[in-house]
C-alpha cells in the first residue's frame, strides 16, 4: 500500500491571471482526519476540486492512492460540498438510491446501507420525506450519508458544518466519526479552527495557494512556545507600559482600554515581573493556553485572518 | 458501476421528477390540444380550407400539434438542467465516476420518454374526434407515427440538452429555444401546407427537420393523395440522421463545473 493517501508536489493552478495554487506541496497520510485551514480564497477548495478530478492542475504532481486523479478514481471518493447537493424535490430515500446507482452499489447492499446510514445520521423516520422538508442540519446529515453511501476510502468535506448549530455540529461529527471505517481518510477544508482542533489528526495552514505549515494540532501549538496573558489594569502610566513592553522582549503587548494582551514564551515567569513593574496598577491577571487559532495567526498572519480574504 | 446503469438512474430520476411535478405533464399536452380545438375548429368553420389533405383543418392540425407537443416537452425537460445545476445536484452527479456525457444522455433520454408519451397522448386523445385514414393499416400507421415521434423527440431532447449545457442562464436558454424552434414550427407544415408557399419559403421548409416529422405523421395517419408528401423513407432518414448527429456532436462537449460550482 502506498504511504500517503494524497501526495501533492509543487501543484500550480491558475484561473486567468489569478494563481489559486502556487507550488502547493502536501502529503495526507492514510486513515488521517486531515484539516486544510486557510482564509477564503487561499486555495483550499481548489485543491479539493483537483483531488476529486473535477479540475486538473496546470503543473506539479498530484497522486491520490498512488494514482493521478482521473474520473474513475471518484468511485473511491465521497464528497460533501459547501452547499447542499441534493434535489429538494426528491425524497431522502431517493437521494441515497441515486447515489447508490451512480456509484455502483449493489441493490441488496444499498438497502442495508441506506437503513444503517439513515439510522446513524438520525434520519430513519424521515426516509420518505422530501428533502425540501428537512431542516438545515438534517440536510447536512443527509449530505454526509450520501457521501458515505458507497463506503469511500477518501471523504472530502468542504466546510461541511457551515450554518449548522453547535448541537447539530456535534451530532454530525459524532455520527461521521462513528462510520469511520479502518483506513478511511478524511480531508476537511474549513474555516473553523475550533472544529479542526477538535476532530483533526493533522492540519495544514494554507495561504495564497501555498502550504505555510503542517503538523498535528498539538505540534503546531507546541511550536508556538507562546502563552497569552490578559491583564486588567487601572492607572497604568506610559512609563510603566514602556517597561512592560521592554520586559516582553520579542513577545507582543497590545494595550486596549484598561486591558493588556501580552504574548510571551513563559507566562508563569513573566507575571512576577509585571507586578514588579506596576505593583499598584494591576487588578487581575489570567493566563490562557495557546489555541490552534494562535498557531494559525502566527503562520498565516492576522491580516489574513479567516474570513478576511476574497471568496474562493 | 456501468455507464448504462448511471444513465438509467438519471433517466428514472428525471422521469419521477416530471411525474411528481404534474404541471409540466398537463401543460405540454393540453396546450396543443387547446390549439387543436380552437384554432382547428375556427379555421375549419370560418375559412373552409378545401386544399388540405386531411379534409378539415382540425384533422390537419393533429400532426402539427404532436410536433408542437414534442417541442414544448423537450424545452421543459431540458430546463431541468438549470434546476439541477442551481440545487447542486449536477455537481453531485459530476462527482461520480461517470463522464458528463453519460449524465447528458441519461437526462436527454428522460426527455425523449416524456416527450414521446406526451406526443402520443395528444395523438390518441385527438383520434376519436378526427377521421384518420391509416393508409398503411392501423397497426403499421401507429407504428410509423410512434417511430416518427420517437425520432423527433430524440432529436429535440438531444438538441435542447446540448443547448442547456452550453447556455449559462435559463432565461437565455428559453430565448434561444423560442427563437430557434418557433420559426421552425411555423415553416414545418404544422399549421399550413408548405407545397403552396413561395419557392424561398418552401426551401426553408425543406431545410427544416420538423417538416419531415409533420410529413411522416400525416402520411401515417392519413392518405398519400397527391405529390405533396415527401415520403416516409426520406422522413425517417432525415430525422434519424439528425438525431444521431445531435448525440454524436451536440452532446460531445460535456458540462464542466469547478468544485465550487462555477
Amino acid at each position: 500500500m502506498e504511504s500517503a493517501a494524497i501526495s501533492a508536489v509543487a501543484i500550480g493552478r491558475r484561473y486567468g491571471e489569478r494563481r489559486a495554487l502556487d507550488g502547493f506541496t502536501l502529503e495526507v497520510p492514510h486513515g488521517a482526519v486531515f484539516g486544510l485551514l486557510g482564509p477564503n480564497g487561499s486555495g483550499k477548495s481548489t485543491f479539493v476540486g483537483l483531488i476529486a478530478a473535477m479540475e486538473a492542475p496546470d503543473s506539479g504532481t498530484l497522486r491520490v492512492f498512488g494514482e493521478p486523479p482521473v474520473p474513475a478514481l471518484r468511485a473511491r471518493v465521497g464528497t460533501v460540498f459547501q452547499e447542499n447537493a441534493s434535489d429538494p424535490l426528491m425524497t431522502v430515500n431517493d437521494t441515497l438510491w441515486l447515489a447508490g446507482r451512480l456509484f455502483g452499489v449493489p441493490r441488496a447492499t444499498a438497502r442495508e446501507r441506506s437503513s444503517s446510514l439513515l439510522g446513524v445520521f438520525g434520519l430513519a423516520d424521515r426516509a420518505e420525506d422530501a428533502v425540501s422538508t428537512l431542516s438545515g442540519g438534517m440536510r447536512r446529515r443527509l449530505e454526509m450519508a450520501r457521501a458515505l453511501f458507497h463506503d469511500p476510502a477518501l471523504l472530502l468535506l468542504d466546510e461541511p458544518t457551515t450554518g449548522v448549530d453547535p448541537h447539530e455540529r456535534r451530532a454530525l461529527w459524532s455520527a461521521l466519526l462513528d462510520t469511520r471505517g479502518a483506513g478511511r481518510t478524511i480531508l476537511l477544508a474549513t474555516n473553523d479552527l475550533a472544529e479542526a482542533d477538535a476532530v483533526c489528526d493533522r492540519v495544514a495552514f494554507i495561504q495564497s495557494g501555498q502550504v505555510k505549515a503542517t503538523g498535528t494540532p498539538a505540534e503546531l501549538k507546541r511550536g508556538l512556545k507562546r502563552e497569552a496573558i490578559r491583564v486588567v489594569v487601572q492607572g497604568l502610566t506610559t512609563g510603566q507600559l514602556a517597561r512592560v513592553e521592554q520586559a516582553a522582549g520579542d513577545g507582543r503587548v497590545v494595550a486596549q482600554d484598561e486591558v493588556l494582551h501580552i504574548t510571551v514564551d513563559d507566562a508563569a515567569a513573566f507575571v512576577p515581573r509585571l507586578f514588579a513593574i506596576a505593583p499598584g496598577a494591576i487588578r487581575s491577571v489570567s493566563i490562557e493556553q495557546s489555541s490552534l487559532e494562535d498557531a494559525y495567526f502566527r503562520h498565516v498572519g492576522r491580516q489574513q485572518a479567516i474570513g478576511a480574504g476574497s471568496p474562493s | 458501476m456501468s455507464a448504462a446503469s448511471a444513465c438509467a438512474a438519471l433517466f428514472l430520476r428525471d422521469l419521477r421528477g416530471v411525474v411528481r411535478a404534474r404541471s409540466q405533464l398537463y401543460s405540454s399536452v393540453f396546450t396543443p390540444l387547446l390549439f387543436l380545438v380552437f384554432l382547428g375548429n375556427g379555421v375549419s368553420e370560418g375559412l373552409a380550407p378545401s386544399k388540405l389533405p386531411a379534409g378539415s383543418f382540425t384533422a390537419y392540425l393533429v400532426a402539427g400539434s404532436v410536433v408542437m407537443t414534442s417541442v414544448f416537452s423537450s424545452t421543459f425537460s431540458s430546463a431541468s438542467f438549470y434546476r439541477d445545476r442551481d440545487s447542486g445536484v449536477l455537481r453531485m452527479v459530476l462527482s461520480s465516476p461517470h463522464s458528463g456525457r453519460v449524465i447528458l444522455i441519461g437526462k436527454s433520454l428522460a426527455g425523449v420518454a416524456i416527450g414521446t408519451i406526451q406526443a402520443a397522448a395528444v395523438l390518441l386523445i385527438a383520434a376519436p374526434f378526427v377521421e384518420f385514414e391509416w393508409q398503411y393499416g392501423l397497426a403499421a400507421g401507429l407504428a410509423a407515427a410512434l417511430l416518427t415521434v420517437v425520432l423527433l423527440n430524440v432529436l429535440l431532447a438531444g438538441l435542447a440538452q446540448a443547448l442547456a449545457s452550453r447556455i449559462q442562464t435559463m432565461q437565455g436558454f428559453h430565448l434561444v429555444m423560442n427563437l430557434a424552434l418557433f420559426p421552425l414550427l411555423f415553416f414545418s407544415g404544422a399549421f399550413f401546407p408548405v407545397d403552396e408557399l413561395p419557392a424561398w419559403l418552401q426551401a426553408m421548409a425543406y431545410a427544416n427537420p420538423l417538416t419531415y416529422a409533420v410529413d411522416a405523421l400525416e402520411l401515417a395517419a392519413y392518405g398519400a393523395n397527391g405529390d405533396a408528401f415527401i415520403g416516409l423513407g426520406i422522413d425517417f432518414g432525415v430525422l434519424g440522421t439528425l438525431a444521431a448527429a445531435v448525440y454524436a456532436l451536440g452532446l460531445a462537449r460535456t458540462p464542466r463545473l469547478t468544485w465550487s460550482g462555477q
